[in-house]
Formats: structure tokens, C-alpha cells, sequence
């Protein structure tokens, strides 16, 4: 996928659609979900949209919550969350702390902050034990240490 | 020589895992609400993950801390005794309490469950913890961070109670348990609220390349490019005093005890704290395994603080500098 995305010039990046990324995003999460968060109704995420944006190229994905599953969306997001690819790549690998990446300017929190909160604290409290648990052994490996 | 307890915090269970993985001999907890000072959204635990948790940490001989250290709001004091009932019923080793009347609850109703005078209780001298220990049977206070070290180690031999001091972790006022300063622009506060900047007052303006920090609606800080941020609390705003635009009340900085660990020893400190329950598990992890590694080479002879202990701190902290906070203030 990275390697696709290197052979694109950057700049026409941000002319390509969103609507398939975003709704591949939310298919895998509606996949994840019941594995992952059990006991969440994701009820502070319904009618919000959550904007997941790379400061450079300026590309993102907004998805939100119909109190079924999670939506790819289109239009602002009620919170935008903006760092580098290799920065979010960190939080998901667990290598860097979000509110290190925020003290020093790497992570962006725009709109509702309680909301950004909230998905940041939601994500902590996962157990991605689970999720490496069922993947296949280089992805999982990837993703770090258990 | 007796090794201070490593009471680590952790906001989800998660991170409770990493801190006793990584060498915590206890760690600290709240519940989802306002009974504890950081009752932030999607933070803490659920009666579930607390006895999950509390079954991990004690599989592994360690324990499981439970702060209700807030004050109860009046006529909802029900609510902060049940808070105090379920630790108990959940199998946690301690509850961390500042309330008075809470304190009174918890004795009356488990005695046999541990009680710590939170900092929020606000114990700066032996007479205020003795009292404390007579009334209430407290078996541990944390200090407030307002000491400077030979002060923590007069209060440490007047008392029989055993002393926790901060020993890394973001900086405050340090008016523990008497700040009301938040309330001025949120009307809520720490004490009740458990917050001292609740996330639904909090903006962040991207304006160019400078960061505008507002808690509603006031602008408390603006960054500069590249220039590290800071938590978004009064205290740590930059205001105009009389034409000077300064930290006027507190820099963002964060406490690092690492040079005076020998010291907390020799006095008998039973037990050192970590600040963050708010922070990630990746936080909560690194700074366990460096404070373990510390901890376990400073009984040693010839103790010397290891450079890459304090890159890996200086990496995950506050601000623009670690300091020893009031431990070496001339102060008294």
C-alpha cells in the first residue's frame, strides 16, 4: 500500500477520491469491532464524524457512527486528528505516545477535543493483544511487540 | 536497604498490563466518573476491567491502587461511598482518599481495606497526617510536591505513617486539593469535577503556523512553530502582566527525580509515584521500565543517573525542561 502510494506523484494525491479508502476503513473496522470492543456501543461517536488527516499530502478519511457500525463519511470532521504517516503508523505500532507527539507539535487536534479525547483514550484501553492474535504472523509481527 | 514501592499509573487496562510487564509494584487506577482526579472521556475503568485487572496485577504479585480522591458533591455523597464500596468488592489492595468524611466512610465500612491520604488531601506537615492516622487509620500519604527535600525527610521521621513522593511526571500548581483555578473560566474544578481542564472547554486554533491554545473561549497560550505545547491548563498559560507576556503562574515542565533517588532511600520513603493516568500505555510502559531500572541501581553503590534513562524521560515529558521541582527549592 505505501509502496502504491510512493509511485503516485504526491500531488495528485489529494485529488483522489476519499470515499474508497474511507469505506474500506470502515469495513475493516466493522470487522474488528466485535473482537475488539465487546462491551462499546460507540454511542459518543453517533451522528459525529472523526476526520483522520496526513499533514503531507493533504489526504485524509472522515468516518463516524450510525449506532450500527462505523460509516465512511462525507463531510467535515466534528474533530480532525492530523500528524505524519510515519506518526500515526508510531501510535498504531505503540512506539510513540500521543500526547508526546502532541507536546511536541507532531499531532493535531482540531474542532471538539473531547471528542479527539475520547477516541485517543478508546484506542488505549483496546486490548490489540486480540487483534494480533488472529493475524497473520508477519502482519501481526509488524505491528510490534505484544 | 529497603526499595521504594513503583506506584505506576494506568487509565485503562492496557496500560495497568505494561505497568506491571515492565516492573510497577503497584499501580493506580480510577472509575469512569467524577470520584477521581482525572475523570476524562473514554479514560479509566469499568467494574469488569477493574477486577480483570486487579486479578492480572495480583497473578503477578503486585497491587492494584483504587484513587476516589475528589470531593463529594453535596447531596451525591452516596454516590463517592459506592465508589469506595465497589474497590472493596472489586478486590483492590488500597483506595487514595482526600475527604474526610470518605475516609471516615472507608474505615467504618472496610477496615480492612488500606487507606492513603491522596496529595489532594493536602498533608504537608507531620501533625496534619498524624491526625489523619489517628482519625482515620491512613497507612500511607502521598506528599504534596510543594517539599523541599529535607522537608519530606522531617515529616518521613515524625510520622508512623509510611511517605509517597512524586518521582516523575507532568508539573502542577501545587495547590493539591485547594485549586479552584480552572473554575474561574470553566466552573469546574479538579476537586469536584476531577478535571482541571475539561476536553469540552478545550480549542486548539491552528492559526498559520501557531498554535492558539483556548479553555472557553479564553486564549491561555499560543505556540510558536516547532515551540513544544503544553496541557492546556491556567495554570500553565502565558499572560500579560503588566505588559510582560510570561508564564505568569507555572511553566509546563515536568518533575525528574532520577538524581535524588539515592537521598528518597536513605530516608525511608516507602514509596515513589509516577504522574499520568491520563497518558497512553506506551507512556505508562516506558517510564515504569526506566523508573525500575532506576530504582533497583540506586541501593547500589556508586549510583550515576544513565544517559539513555534521561533521554528516554526527556522524550515522553511536558514542556521545555525537567526539573527537581520544590525537592531542592530554597524555600521553607
Amino acid at each position: 500500500m505505501i509502496r502504491f502510494f510512493s509511485t503516485l506523484p504526491a500531488q495528485a494525491l489529494p485529488h483522489l477520491p476519499e470515499a474508497p479508502p474511507a469505506m474500506v476503513a470502515a469495513f475493516v473496522l466493522n470487522r474488528l469491532a466485535p473482537r475488539l470492543w465487546q462491551e462499546e456501543d460507540f454511542a459518543w461517536l453517533s451522528g459525529r464524524a472523526i476526520r483522520i488527516a496526513l499533514t503531507e499530502p493533504a489526504i485524509g478519511i472522515t468516518l463516524g457512527h450510525n449506532g450500527r457500525g462505523f460509516v465512511a463519511l462525507r463531510r467535515e470532521g466534528d474533530v480532525t486528528l492530523r500528524a505524519g504517516w510515519q506518526d500515526f503508523l508510531a501510535m498504531m505500532r505503540q512506539e510513540s505516545d500521543p500526547d508526546t507527539l502532541f507536546f511536541q507539535r507532531r499531532l493535531q487536534i482540531d474542532g471538539d477535543t473531547e471528542l479527539g479525547l475520547h477516541l485517543k483514550n478508546r484506542l488505549d484501553a483496546t486490548d490489540w493483544d486480540q487483534l494480533r492474535a488472529v493475524l497473520p504472523g508477519p502482519l501481526a509481527q509488524w505491528l510490534g511487540p505484544a | 536497604m529497603r526499595v521504594p514501592h513503583l506506584v505506576c499509573p494506568a487509565g485503562s487496562l492496557p496500560a495497568l498490563k505494561k505497568a506491571v510487564d515492565h516492573g510497577a509494584d503497584a499501580v493506580y487506577v480510577g472509575f469512569k466518573d467524577p470520584t477521581n482526579a482525572r475523570n476524562f472521556a473514554g479514560l479509566n475503568f469499568t467494574d469488569t476491567q477493574l477486577a480483570e485487572g486487579v486479578a492480572y496485577a495480583h497473578r503477578h504479585g503486585r497491587e492494584v491502587l483504587v484513587a476516589i480522591n475528589t470531593y463529594p458533591l453535596a447531596g451525591k455523597t452516596a454516590h463517592w461511598h459506592r465508589a469506595v464500596d465497589r474497590a472493596a468488592e472489586l478486590g483492590a489492595d488500597a483506595v487514595i482518599m482526600a475527604d474526610p468524611g470518605l475516609l471516615d466512610y472507608a474505615a467504618r465500612t472496610w477496615p480492612a481495606l488500606r487507606r492513603h491520604l491522596s496529595v489532594q488531601g493536602s498533608a504537608t506537615n507531620a501533625d496534619a497526617i498524624n491526625l489523619a492516622y489517628e482519625c482515620f487509620g491512613i497507612s500511607r500519604v502521598v506528599l504534596p510536591r510543594v517539599l523541599t527535600l529535607p522537608q519530606v525527610e522531617y515529616v518521613a521521621a515524625h510520622t508512623p505513617v509510611e511517605i509517597e513522593v512524586f518521582g516523575f511526571g507532568s508539573l502542577c500548581v501545587m495547590a493539591e486539593g485547594r485549586c479552584a483555578l480552572s473554575s474561574w473560566v470553566t466552573g469546574e474544578s479538579p476537586n469536584t469535577h476531577g478535571v482541571c481542564s475539561p476536553a469540552a472547554h478545550v480549542r486548539w486554533d491552528q492559526h498559520g503556523d501557531t498554535l492558539h491554545a483556548r479553555l472557553n473561549g479564553m486564549l491561555i497560550d499560543r505556540f510558536d512553530k516547532d515551540e513544544p505545547a503544553g496541557y492546556p491548563t491556567l495554570c500553565k498559560g502565558r499572560f500579560d502582566v503588566a505588559g510582560d507576556t510570561y508564564y505568569a503562574l507555572e511553566e509546563p515542565t515536568s518533575l525528574n527525580t532520577l538524581s535524588i533517588l539515592p537521598e528518597l532511600i536513605r530516608m525511608g520513603i516507602a514509596a515513589i509515584k509516577v504522574e499520568g493516568r491520563q497518558r497512553s500505555p506506551t507512556y505508562t510502559a516506558q517510564v515504569t521500565r526506566v523508573l525500575r531500572a532506576a530504582l533497583d541501581a540506586a541501593t547500589q553503590e556508586r549510583y550515576s543517573v544513565r544517559p539513555e534513562w534521561q533521554r528516554e524521560l526527556t522524550a515522553i515529558s511536558e514542556g521545555h525542561q525537567q526539573t527537581l521541582g520544590a525537592y531542592h527549592r530554597p524555600w521553607r
